[in-house]
This record gives C-alpha cells, structure tokens and sequence, in this order.
C-alpha cells in the first residue's frame, strides 16, 4: 500500500508534471487507507486554508488573525446565530477549537466532540475514562493526517483516529501521581508532537515533551528547570517553569518558541535564590532536538505566580525603521515585551497594566522585581493580582493597524509568606482584592495603549481575534459576545451567549464564513443571515 | 484566577483575641465511612482541586474551606450541597451536577479534611492575626482621617468593626468590601424619556443594560445607550485607594480599626 508521504510527494511533484501528477493522485486516492483527501498533511500547517483552524493559534505564528473579508465592521450587525452546540457539561468551554476537513474537534476536561462545522450534527464523541487529574480548563486538541489528540487531566496523550474517535495509542506525559496534570493543546511541527503539562502544587521540573505523531515514542524532553544535579541545572534551587499554554514556530529559523510557567515553590522566593532560569521566561527551542536556542525571562526571581505562558506571537514587521522577526508578548506579569526573535533580544519592555512590582527595567530589557513586594508575613498589596495582567486568553495581532489587542487585567491582590509556610508546593497565601477586565490595544513598535475597553469587573475569560477587515472579535465579563472596531475599540456588535471562555475562530466553508465562541458550555457559531 | 470572596468575609467569626484565631469549629461533627471519604477524595481532587487545594485547605485561587465558616455551619451537605449545584458563576466557581452520593462523598471528604486540619499547626497557608500586627495605629488614624472619613466614621458605621471582625478578615473588607451575598452597594438613578426619575439599588450593568431593584422590590431594566443614568459606587473609593496605599498605609490602617471595638 502507497504510504501517505510517498502519495504527498507524487502529489507536489503533480505541480510541475500536471499529466503524471493526476495520475498518481488518483492511486492515491484509490489506494489511500490513509485517505489523502481528508487526513491534515503536516505541512498545511505552515499556510492554513481558510476552511480550517488546524492548530490552537489557527497557524503557527500566534496572530490569530484571519484574512477572511466577508464580515466587516459595516456588515457585523448583521450576524445572526448559524449553530449552537451545547456540550451539556457543568465545565465552561475554555477549548479553542480545531477544525480541519469541515470537522471541528472541541474539548473539555476528558471529553473530545467531533461535529460538523456547518450543521453542529454530533460525528463522534471520546469520553476519558474518569480520572483523579485537576478538572480545571481543557485548550483544545491538535491534528495531523488522520489523527487527533488530546491531553488528559492525568497527564496523557490519546491519539484518535480522526473518523470515529477510536484510541489508536495512549501515552504518558508525566506522572500524575507526582502531581502533574495537562490541558494542553499540542503544537504540531513536522512529526513533532509538542505537548506541556502543569503542576503548581508540588515541586516538580518544567517539563516539555516531544512525541513521535505517528507512533507516540517520546524524541525529546526539556526541561526548563533542569532537576539540581543534572547537566544544565541552573535554576537555583528553583522548580516549575511548566509550559502548558501551546507555542509558535518559525519554520525560517526553525525555531519553536514556548512561554514557561512560575517557579516553585510559588511563593517563597528565599529558598530559590538568583533568577531561576528558565521560569517565567521565553524559550526558543530547535523542535527536532529539544535544545535551547536562547532564553529571555519576563519575571526575574518569580513570587506571584506570573507565569510567562501567554502566546509568543511572531510578527515580520519593522521596528524603527529596519525590517525584523520579532516576538511579542503580552505577560501575565504586566509587561509587553518586543524581542528580535532570531537572537532573543528585548527591544521595547512597557507596562500595559497596572503595575507596582518593579521599580526598574536592566539593561536585558528585564523588569527587576522589588524586594518590598514579595510576599510577606503582613502581606503586601501587589498589581497585579495572582490572575495576572493577563493570562491564557490569545492576544490578537492585527497587522493593518499595527496593534496587538490583549484582554488585560487591572488588579490587586495581597501577597503573604512566612517560613512556616514551606518550602513546597504553593508555599504562601494570596487573595485577590479587586480587578477589572479591559480589553487594551498595544502599538506594537512602542508598546503605547492605542485604546481601552472596558469588559466588567473579574478577569475575562475571552481571546481576542481580529480580521482583516479590522474587527475584533472578543467578549466580556457580563457574557456577551463582542465584536469591536480594531482601529479604535468601538463596539460594533454583541450577543449575550454566556461568558466567552475561550478565543474566537473564523473559518469559511461553502462561502459562509462564520466567527466560532464558546459561551459558557456551549459552542456558538455566527455568520451573516443566507439569503432565502 | 478566581476566588470565592464573600466566603471569606466570614473567616474571622468566634475570635477571642487577635493573637490566638481558632477557625470556625463544626456545629456538627459526624464520622464518614472511609470509603466515602476516599471516593470524595478521587472527586474533591479532579473537580475542586486545583482552586481549593487538594487537601481543601487553598489552593490557586479558592479558600481554604477548612476554615470556611460555611462548611463549619454544614450538616451533611445542606449547606454545601446547594452551593455545589448552583455554583458561584460570578465568582468563576462553576455549578456542579453531582449525584446523591457523589455529593456526599465530596462533603464526607471535605468535613474529614477540616477535623483533620483542626489538629494541624505549621506549614499551612494560613494567615494569623497575630501576622498583621505590624502596623501604627495612630499613623493609621491619621491616614483614615484624611482618606476615609468622607464616607465612613469611627463611632459611626465603623464602631466595634475590631469586634466583628479580626485579622486577614478585616484586612480584606478594608481594602475592598466585595459586594458577597448581599448584593451590590451601589445606587443608580435612571432618568426615562418621558422625564421620570427612577433611582434604585443597582441591579444589573454591561455595555448594553442598565438595570435596578426599584423601591418596591421589582427589577427593572433599560438599554444602556438609550437611557440616561448615574451610578453611583461607593465602593469605587476603595478601587482608587489601592493604588495609593502604601504597604505600610495599609497595615496602619488595619492596626487602627483594630482599636475601635
């Protein structure tokens, strides 16, 4: 039987030799049990087709923006309501979804649906078996060829057969007994399967794994705390440094890049001096070794739980004039970073929230933290909170108007530490105090707040996409929907649906192009009204 | 990311001085049959524990129900059960749709886990009253003078608030008084087309409602754009002061109210 990459081959050959290409095409298609026409060829990843959102950012470089131009901010009030898919769970859906040969794959904690991205209509439904993981959030799933897969509250990959949800192969990521759990969404790269875990509460190396897509065998591992002992340990003593939210890719510099979570224990800084590398950092990884590239830490010496995990978005774009790779983050510490993604050097670090943690920025582009507002016996009134300025919720970057739109977080929280807490696990005690949600547009050269808007007290639970038509499409704390002017931030439509969970998708299908939301347990599709 | 704020209001209730602050003791206690702890246990982990802790006592972002006075006051599930099954959306707990006995089983395990913690010293993520005593009550009463009073009063609405409340308790409602289970302190007046004022208790508010309890008790609601209103927060001066205090303002503060009882 052909194989699938020697039909892909034939295939692209087919380009320059129209007659022969055909030809083998259809013995592909004759031949295919891997079925050519419907399985997601890795490479589609590196230029998506706009009836798919085939990875967690919808491509590889975290923009999460789409070309799509059928729905624009003179048309968007139109939007009328095309499906609703209710998951009947108590869970909120926090997934984005996948979709991929007219099928969207949506998750919560232990559950995978496959439906039908025109009509809803159940396919296929995966339910895990019941599991003692933390039941928190699921991001979503990854495709590849005819695969899906999914993490798993105990710390597995599931592979499924994308047609019926059957298990082809079941890994382990990490032990979940030693208090690892996963939400993550892989990241796919060639036969890469990238895939992060969690685990705050126990002293554990940030770990990242690399499996085979095919057969699950693990190709890598890395660690961005390095276990004391071992080659490359650096972290001070330091654990953590989890990196649960899914990265991008460069497939120029064949770089990976992945935010990496707080230290542990959380809030004890004493008994992990120095910075501890690579918590709270920005990581670029070669995707076929593991190694590190270069590093770059957002929180220096971590005490708030401000994980680095937020979306490193890639962006080609000029900077003072010179055209650069650049990476933009928008971190859970309240900073916007600009690095030169090819060395991982800070170009601009501005704050974009409300801020009282640091005093100063060093000359790494580094904001340094200030003693007097580590966590304490007495407490220490900190901005922002432990939820952070923002958090797992995608940024969108809108190329026309050079601005990257964040659902931001003004908020307080007090901070305490005494040595009687230990020096395990979360090792303190913090509180919120107050916050507000705000959606807020970052110039991207200076880091300047091109607009504010507010979306209700709390932190949002809502990502942000934009279009090339210049809408951003996000939701509030209230549970509406939104879809706002990108240039400006002026609401141009809503729909009350629950609190939006997750970040917004678009796709196009049949000429319809629809704007996907979770709210609350269900999944929304809206699109323009059909003509009778 | 969320925490469950009107819980932990009542956290300070039965103190006897501010250096010793026993948690809320069970009105009730009952032994559970180990398995239905253990099965709790499986439950309490995956589905509570990553907010509350796996063993109940905090975690991310919840309380520690070991000294949550609603779980002291709870008899086999009669409070907790329907807090369970309706959630605290607002506050990001989810409601929860649990069968009999997996309710008991979460309650079992949660209720052995506080006679369990009520035996516990040291290493817990706990805040003492003792903790907070770090502050200058008169540097306090100064800083109140200048920044509180114009809408609150030592013989006033704030005396005894150092009886009612102790310790992280009284720290937290003096830095923003959450609206919990009594509602919004906010007041909005609303002015109609017809030129009709209607002022009421605020309900309701996004970007696209304006909504409040009207003196008879009814709810009423308005689109946002189209209405003419004022709100009123009184709680917004507590926002503003967060950025102002210092550290030390604060526990200044904290060690003033700590005198009027």
């Amino acid at each position: 039987m052909m194989s699938w990459r020697i039909c892909r081959r034939f295939a692209e050959g087919a380009r320059v030799r129209r007659h022969e290409g055909a030809r083998v095409l259809l013995l592909c298609v004759v031949l295919g049990a891997s079925g050519v026409a419907q399985s997601l060829d890795p490479s589609a990843l590196l230029k998506p087709t706009p009836d798919s959102w085939p990875t967690y950012h919808g491509d590889y470089t975290g923009q999460r923006h789409t070309r799509l131009t059928q729905i624009t901010p003179a048309n968007v009030h139109q939007l009328t309501l095309a499906w609703a898919f209710q998951t009947n769970q108590p869970q909120q859906i926090k997934a984005t979804p996948i979709l991929a040969n007219g099928v969207i794959y949506i998750t919560t904690p232990d559950n995978l649906w496959a439906i039908d991205a025109r009509s809803a209509r159940q396919i296929w439904r995966y339910t895990y078996p019941q599991n003692d993981g933390f039941h928190i959030g699921h991001r979503g799933v990854a495709v590849y060829k005819d695969f899906v897969y999914m993490t798993t509250p105990d710390a597995h990959l599931i592979a499924l057969d994308a047609r019926d949800g059957k298990v082809r192969w079941n890994v382990e990521i990490a032990d979940s007994r030693r208090g690892f759990w996963s939400t993550n969404a892989p990241l796919i790269v060639g036969n890469h399967l990238l895939v992060g875990v969690s685990g705050d509460f126990d002293n554990l190396p940030g770990t990242l794994k690399s499996f085979d897509a095919d057969t699950g065998t693990l190709q890598w591992t890395f660690y961005s705390t390095p276990p004391l002992g071992t080659p490359g340990s650096q972290s001070g003593g330091a654990t953590g440094g989890q990196m649960w939210m899914t990265g991008t890719y460069d497939p120029e510099l064949n770089l990976v890049f992945v935010g990496t979570g707080n230290p542990t224990p959380v809030l004890n800084g004493a008994a992990r001096a120095g910075d501890n590398p690579w918590t709270c950092s920005i990581v670029a990884l070669n995707p076929d070794t593991g190694k590190l590239v270069w590093g770059f830490q957002a929180s220096p010496h971590d005490t708030h739980d401000w994980d680095a995990a937020e979306v490193p978005v890639l962006v080609d774009a000029p900077m003072n004039g010179t055209a650069r790779k650049l990476l933009l983050q928008a971190s859970r510490n309240g900073y916007y970073f600009v690095l030169d993604r090819t060395t991982g050097k800070s170009l601009v670090t501005t704050a974009f929230a409300t801020v009282n943690w640091s005093k100063s920025v060093d000359k790494d582009g580094r904001p340094m933290p200030d003693a007097a507002k580590e966590p304490a016996r007495d407490g220490r009134l900190v901005a922002p909170n432990e939820a952070g300025a923002t958090n797992y919720r995608s940024p969108s970057f809108d190329p026309a108007t050079g601005l990257l739109v964040v659902s931001a977080h003004d908020a307080y929280g007090i901070y305490f530490f005494k040595p009687e807490h230990g020096a395990y696990g979360w090792a303190g005690a913090n509180y919120s105090v107050w916050g507000k949600g705000v959606l807020r547009a970052i110039e991207y050269q200076t880091g300047k707040i091109r607009w504010s808007h507010d979306i209700g007290e709390g932190a949002g639970g809502a990502g942000v996409l934009t279009t090339a038509t210049g809408l951003a499409f996000s939701g509030d704390s209230a549970g509406n929907a939104l879809a706002l002017r990108t240039s400006d931030g002026a609401t141009l439509w809503h729909a009350g649906i629950g609190r939006v969970g997750n970040s917004p998708i678009t796709y196009a299908l049949d000429g319809r192009q629809y704007v996907i939301l979770g709210g609350g347990s269900a999944l929304y599709a809206f699109a323009l009204p059909e003509k009778p | 990311m969320m925490f469950l704020g009107s819980f932990l209001h009542a956290q300070g209730r039965g103190q006897a001085s501010p250096a010793s602050v026993p948690p809320p003791r069970s009105t009730t206690t009952l032994a559970y049959p180990a398995d239905q702890i253990a099965a709790g246990q499986r439950l309490f982990t995956a589905q509570c524990g990553f907010c509350h802790g796996r063993d109940a006592m905090g975690g991310e972002s919840g309380p520690d129900l070991t000294r949550s006075t609603l779980v002291a006051e709870d008899v086999r599930g009669d409070k907790l059960g329907p807090l369970l099954r309706a959630g605290r959306v607002d506050k990001g707990m989810p409601a929860f749709t649990l069968s009999a006995a997996d309710l008991g089983a979460i309650v079992a395990f949660v209720h052995d886990q506080k006679t369990k913690a009520e035996s516990l010293t040291g290493g817990r993520r706990t805040v003492d009253v003792a903790d907070l005593q770090t502050g200058d009550p008169e540097g306090g009463r100064r800083y109140f003078a200048g920044a509180c009073v114009k809408c609150h009063s030592a013989t006033g609405d704030l005396a005894g608030v150092g009886r009612r409340l102790q310790g992280l308790a009284l720290l937290q409602r003096m830095l923003y008084p959450a609206p919990g289970r009594e509602g919004s302190k906010a007041t909005v007046t609303v002015t109609l087309a017809s030129g009709e004022v209607v002022t009421g208790k605020l309900a309701y508010r996004d970007e696209f409602t304006i909504a409040l309890t009207d003196a008879n008790g009814w709810y009423r609601a308005w689109p946002a754009q189209k209405a003419k209103f004022v709100v009123n927060d009184p709680l917004q001066a507590h926002v503003d002061q967060l950025g102002k205090y210092t550290d030390g303002d604060m526990h200044d503060v904290l060690a003033y109210l700590q005198t009027l009882r």
